[in-house]
């Protein structure tokens, strides 16, 4: 994990009674905010959410001083940002923007830099750190640290965006529409990745998005805004979906607030069915006899590290010799303990399969999560309160 | 009609007559890029001022050369300064309007990550704004050069003039070696300045060379 000094990782993020008016225009006033306050505690992602025109960029840009605000202060660990000087305050704030914004004249390694370089890091340190990014984004250092920019496609290009707002290890991010630029099933990838980084970075973000389920996956908080620039809503997403505090929200949520939840509640909520195993090199005779005592006639293959492979079917066993691993037949979705039920359910759908793979961190096999089970939760009432302990545990820890 | 032991003869003479070529465009150009750059910047700084600049060196364009040369050897006389500023005024228009195109074609939202991360105004210039507008700079930079070799011609006239002094001294001696060398000799100097232009260019900015 890059942080090391704890105190450095977050801080909190105050604003208070912020507003900015813009000269009135025929169309009116778009990006207009209205006496908007509110705390993010450190460590937590707030997503701004509402139509555009809402105010929701113009309050992320306050916060780093590309825009200044008519009245109201922002304060960051209780410092006044307006007080201090505006290279400083933004050198020490992260910065993603959803086209990235990655100069094309500098090469990945360089854009990485740019905050160190400018903090007058010596070579030898932001050398390191950019590896270190680097492989904490998963792009090989040695492969992309001098490709230009052009030359990686749009989600690489955004996962950069992401490790150069992290460079100098700021306690405060800004995301504007990070992901919007990608088609949706990297957009997927990237926010459960980006999910997985913040456990361990612990960041305080603010996220500004218009998807309400990009808001709802990926905040601890959301602030639904709407047009003139006033908080309609601040809350869990839980809260949100559960009771909704206007009639302007319920319709931003939207009529499938019980599907969203569904995205509230994980797969290692859920309890999981033991997955019948075997590996190639068993006797074929020891894993029917295992089969015998399961509900399901499927046996999963998994290799030396139990790592799914595949399933075979009882009928296509062969009558006696060893299991073989090119006897398994397609496999299911794979599921992580992190992975919502809303993904889960589309993934099983997709895939029109009854039954997902629970597998951990290291993509070994931890057990079965059914179609049945997770529908089960959808009409369950406990779903609501679940989701909403989750989203308390995650804001007052 | 061409006569090589003419030549042969008088490479000193030749040979100083491309070097006076040389310097007199290279100097034009590097005084005209000098002054294209401020130009830019205030500009770029005071917006006002890009109508009233932009007409100025548009109006010097349109002067031609030879009234422009006539108009000023009263005031400078018969010198370096002379075709100096005629020259250089020439370039004024292509540079400037090239710089403020190659600067207002850079991406509203580099800036805005480039500002939002910390860079300071001069920062952001010299690191961001400078180099990407480069590849735009540069074009402008060889059409100013390839023009100039060719003006620097007309600087005969008042005494100055490069290989065009060759070729004008041929024409009164009807003498036609000397117009076909001096003839010859731009077309190679102009060539061969756009050509090493273009190196250095791909030096500067070899991003846009590895794109795509």
């Amino acid at each position: 994990m890059p942080s090391t000094d704890a105190s450095r990782q977050a801080a909190t993020v105050e604003l208070e009674h912020v507003t900015k008016v813009y000269p009135r225009t025929e169309t009116g006033t778009p990006g207009a905010v209205n006496d908007l306050s509110l705390i993010v505690p450190a460590g937590r992602i707030c997503v701004l959410v509402g139509p555009s025109g809402c105010g929701k960029t113009t309050s992320l840009k306050m916060v780093n001083r590309l825009i200044e605000p008519t009245s109201g202060r922002i304060l960051i660990d209780g410092v006044d940002a307006a007080t201090r000087e505006v290279t400083e305050l933004r050198r020490g704030i992260g910065y993603v923007i959803q086209s990235t914004g990655l100069f094309p004249h500098q090469t990945i390694g360089e854009n990485v830099a740019v905050v160190p370089r400018l903090l007058g890091w010596d070579a030898t340190r932001q050398r390191e750190r950019t590896d270190e990014l680097l492989q904490l984004i998963g792009l090989d250092p040695t492969r992309y640290r001098d490709r230009y920019p052009s030359q990686l496609s749009g989600g690489e290009r955004q996962r950069v965006g992401v490790a150069r707002a992290l460079a100098a290890d700021p306690p405060v991010m800004l995301m504007d529409e990070p992901f919007g630029a990608v088609d949706p099933i990297v957009r997927d990838r990237l926010q459960n990745e980006f999910l997985r980084l913040q456990e361990g970075l612990a960041k305080t973000i603010l996220f500004v998005t218009h998807d309400i389920d990009e808001a709802i996956k990926m905040g601890d908080l959301v602030a639904v805004m709407q047009t003139g620039g006033k908080l309609a809503q601040f809350g869990p997403p839980a809260d949100i979906l559960a009771d909704p505090a206007s009639d302007f929200v319920a319709r931003f949520v939207g009529a499938d607030r019980g599907l969203k939840r569904l995205s509230l509640v994980r797969v290692g909520d859920l309890p999981a069915n033991p997955a019948v195993t075997a590996r190639p090199g068993d006797d074929v005779a020891d894993a029917r006899r295992r089969l015998t005592g399961s509900p399901s006639p499927y046996l999963l293959i998994v290799d030396e590290n139990d790592r799914p492979l595949g399933w075979i079917a009882e009928d296509h066993l062969p009558a006696t010799g060893s299991l073989q691993g090119d006897m398994a037949s397609p496999m299911s979705p794979l599921l992580e303990p992190r992975t919502t039920l809303k993904d889960a359910l589309s993934m099983l759908l997709d895939a029109g399969v009854q039954e997902g793979i629970l597998v951990d961190g290291d993509g070994r096999v931890s057990g079965l999560i059914g179609l049945d089970a997770i529908l089960a939760e959808l009409s369950s009432p406990a779903t609501a309160d679940r989701a909403r302990g989750s989203a308390d545990r995650g804001v007052s820890s | 009609m061409i006569k090589p032991g003419w030549i042969a003869d008088n490479l000193g003479v030749i040979a100083g007559a491309l070097v006076d070529h040389l310097v007199l465009t290279v100097l034009a150009v590097w005084c005209g890029l000098a002054i294209s750059l401020t130009a830019a910047l205030l500009i770029r700084r005071l917006g006002f001022l890009r109508g009233p600049l932009t007409a100025t060196f548009g109006i010097l364009y349109t002067i031609p050369s030879l009234a422009l040369f006539a108009f000023l050897v009263p005031f400078t006389g018969l010198t370096l300064v002379t075709a100096e500023i005629g020259l250089i005024g020439y370039t004024l228009l292509i540079l400037t309007r090239n710089i403020l195109a190659g600067l207002d074609g850079i991406p509203a939202e580099i800036r805005e990550s480039a500002d939002g991360m910390g860079y300071s105004g001069r920062q952001r210039f010299l690191r961001v704004d400078l180099p990407l507008a480069l590849p735009v700079i540069f074009t402008g930079l060889r059409i100013a050069t390839v023009t100039t070799v060719g003006l620097v011609m007309v600087t005969a006239v008042i005494g100055e003039g490069g290989l065009g002094q060759l070729m004008l001294r041929g024409f009164n001696r009807q003498f036609p070696t000397m117009i076909y060398v001096g003839f010859v000799l731009i077309i190679v100097v102009a060539l061969v300045l756009d050509v090493l232009l273009q190196l250095v260019q791909r030096l500067l900015t070899p991003w846009a060379r590895e794109a795509r």
